[in-house]
């Protein structure tokens, strides 16, 4: 059976886009402000921004102001704007050591370089509703601010600094090695600009997994966790902050344009390689296992993203067909937001020949039952006139 | 953690890229210290901020009022005007160095000719205005003449003021530093 084009809806559809915007109107609320998307709902940007993989903040604010915060669709125009523009730079390797820390925990260790930095984090707070917030005005934020400088602790401050990362101390003592796996495919592989041909490269599995989408990340990591895997990585570091970003212009100077929010996770646990995962590498000369990390790094604070993607990058290095999160293409197909997104809103669109199609046989098999019965009670009549 | 632990961001001001910068020394390492150290920048005036960092941190007012001066003395002429295009952010894992592909970040871009010397704008987000005014001070900045004072002046002051921004909300982070103590110590 071919396709029938079908034409019409046109008004309906012109209509259907009015009625979006009478219901965001028809309160009569303020219109919000982008600055105002931008910096109080900073935690859905970024996100968006990840998801989107596209660092632009107002954009991200605006995509979020126009689809009414949901973020599948916020990451979806995201995508849809980037293809629009021209990739005429690539940036010097980013160096998370250089991050102007805004917050870094370890899990692994009490006393870490620099200690321990809470930053801005809800982790520790009772999810209560705060009805404060209800009557919050700029003379309470200023307020607010005013008196948070009037809280700072003299003997806490010290000038700007950049940290040492947890895992040198694993390096330090040769439990961790910086050495690639023997064998591993270490391609740099740009998913932007080639299809994907499983296996694919460690370098695509990274890349697809920071553009992940939130939701369907933390559901592989915790099928690791939860029975479906062997994994339970700590936290060796978990870091929130801003990194400087460096080109080099047509000239052919370095040249910082700004810097960038990212989180990033790196979670330890055993190796994995050559012994399944969970268990360590052995170290040549001493023979101690050794540990290795999963790595997480995502735009944007989004630590529950950095975290999960740490798991599962630890996951994919170790592939089992017995466990989802160790199944690379599993993984990497099914947490692609926009593909994941648009396949399961393709759903609502037309399907009317095809579900015809298939209603058409379903009834040309119940019309050939039935008259099969028919048939047999025929015939069934038949045999009780004959006994008759 | 003492000052004597500590380092900064340091971007040299005429090499124009994050390197260490004057009076940066390596620091001591007692396993809880960072790597470089930089005890005198405030006080010796050297922020070790350059000017990249600077004009794409600081305040736009103040930089449009600085490029409309230079523009009254000088002949500006725009050879591409600022354009939106995408950079591409390369990372690589802390552990292995295995380089990938974090995403893509929004960038401005402008060319311009400052009585004939070429001068380019660069910066990240949807910054037209940004990125001329960046160009036109990098032009002046990398000729083949001093800079002119007022541009050094202004590079001096928005460079501390950013420096000073920086560390303020750095202040309010050590706030959160977990002062750990033995159950027993309390």
């Amino acid at each position: 059976m071919g396709y029938v084009a079908v034409k019409g809806g046109q008004d309906a559809i012109e209509n259907a886009i009015k009625l979006v915007d009478y219901f965001r109107w028809k309160g009569r609320t303020k219109p919000i402000e982008l600055d105002q998307a931008r910096t109080q709902m900073r935690l859905a940007v970024d996100r968006a921004m990840g998801e989107g993989s596209l660092y632009a903040p107002e954009h991200a604010a605006l995509a979020l102001l126009q689809v009414e915060g949901d973020s599948f669709e916020a990451a979806f125009h995201l995508r849809a704007y980037r293809a629009t523009l021209e990739r005429r730079y690539d940036a010097e390797i980013l160096n998370t050591r250089e991050m102007f820390v805004h917050r870094r925990i370890s899990s692994t260790f009490r006393d870490i370089p620099g200690g321990q930095i809470l930053g801005p984090t809800r982790d520790y707070s009772f999810r209560l509703l705060n009805p404060a917030l209800l009557n919050a005005s700029l003379g309470s934020i200023e307020k607010f601010l005013s008196d948070l400088r009037d809280e700072i602790d003299p003997n806490k401050l010290h000038e700007m600094t950049t940290y040492k990362k947890v895992i040198d101390i694993f390096l330090k003592e040769g439990l961790m090695s910086s050495q690639a796996r023997p064998g591993e495919d270490r391609r740099v592989f740009d998913v932007t600009r080639e299809a994907i041909k499983f296996p694919v490269p460690r370098s695509a599995t990274l890349q697809m997994l920071a553009r992940a989408e939130t939701g369907a990340l933390m559901c592989m990591a915790y099928s690791t966790m939860r029975g479906f895997g062997m994994a339970h990585g700590t936290v060796g570091e978990l870091r929130v902050g801003e990194v400087p970003v460096r080109v080099v212009d047509k000239r052919g100077r370095l040249r910082c344009v700004g810097k960038i929010k990212v989180s990033e996770a790196e979670m330890v646990g055993g190796s994995g390689h050559g012994q399944g995962e969970g268990g360590g590498r052995a170290a040549k000369k001493t023979g101690a296992p050794r540990y290795s990390i999963g790595y997480g790094l995502c735009f944007g604070q989004n630590e529950t993203k950095a975290i999960c993607m740490g798991m599962v990058e630890s996951a994919l290095r170790n592939p089992n067909s017995d466990n989802p999160a160790n199944n690379q293409e599993f993984v990497l197909y099914h947490t692609e937001v926009i593909e994941g997104y648009g396949f399961t809103n393709h759903l609502k669109l037309p399907h009317y020949v095809t579900f015809q199609a298939g209603m058409e046989g379903a009834r040309r098999v119940a019309r050939k039952n039935s008259d099969k019965a028919e048939q047999v009670t025929v015939s069934a009549g038949g045999v009780e006139e004959n006994n008759d | 953690m003492t000052a004597d632990g500590i380092c900064v961001r340091g971007i040299h001001p005429r090499a124009n890229r994050l390197v260490r910068a004057p009076g940066l020394e390596k620091g001591t390492d007692s396993g809880m210290t960072a790597n470089l150290v930089n005890r005198n920048s405030h006080e010796t005036g050297e922020l070790g901020l350059g000017p990249d960092y600077t004009l794409c941190e600081c305040e736009l007012e103040p930089l449009k009022q600085l490029v409309a001066r230079l523009e009254r003395a000088s002949q500006v002429e725009v050879r591409k005007s600022p354009s939106v295009c995408l950079t591409m952010i390369p990372a690589e894992d802390s552990l292995e160095k295995q380089k990938f592909f974090l995403g893509e970040a929004l960038t401005t871009e402008c060319e311009v000719a400052v009585d004939g010397l070429p001068g380019f704008g660069l910066c990240l987000g949807d910054e037209p205005v940004r990125a001329y005014c960046i160009a036109v001070v990098d032009a002046l900045l990398h000729g083949d003449r001093p800079a002119p004072i007022e541009v050094e002046a202004f590079l001096r002051e928005q460079g501390e003021a950013v420096a000073r921004r920086d560390q303020d909300e750095f202040d309010l982070v050590l706030q959160t530093q977990v002062d750990f103590k033995l159950m027993e110590e309390e």
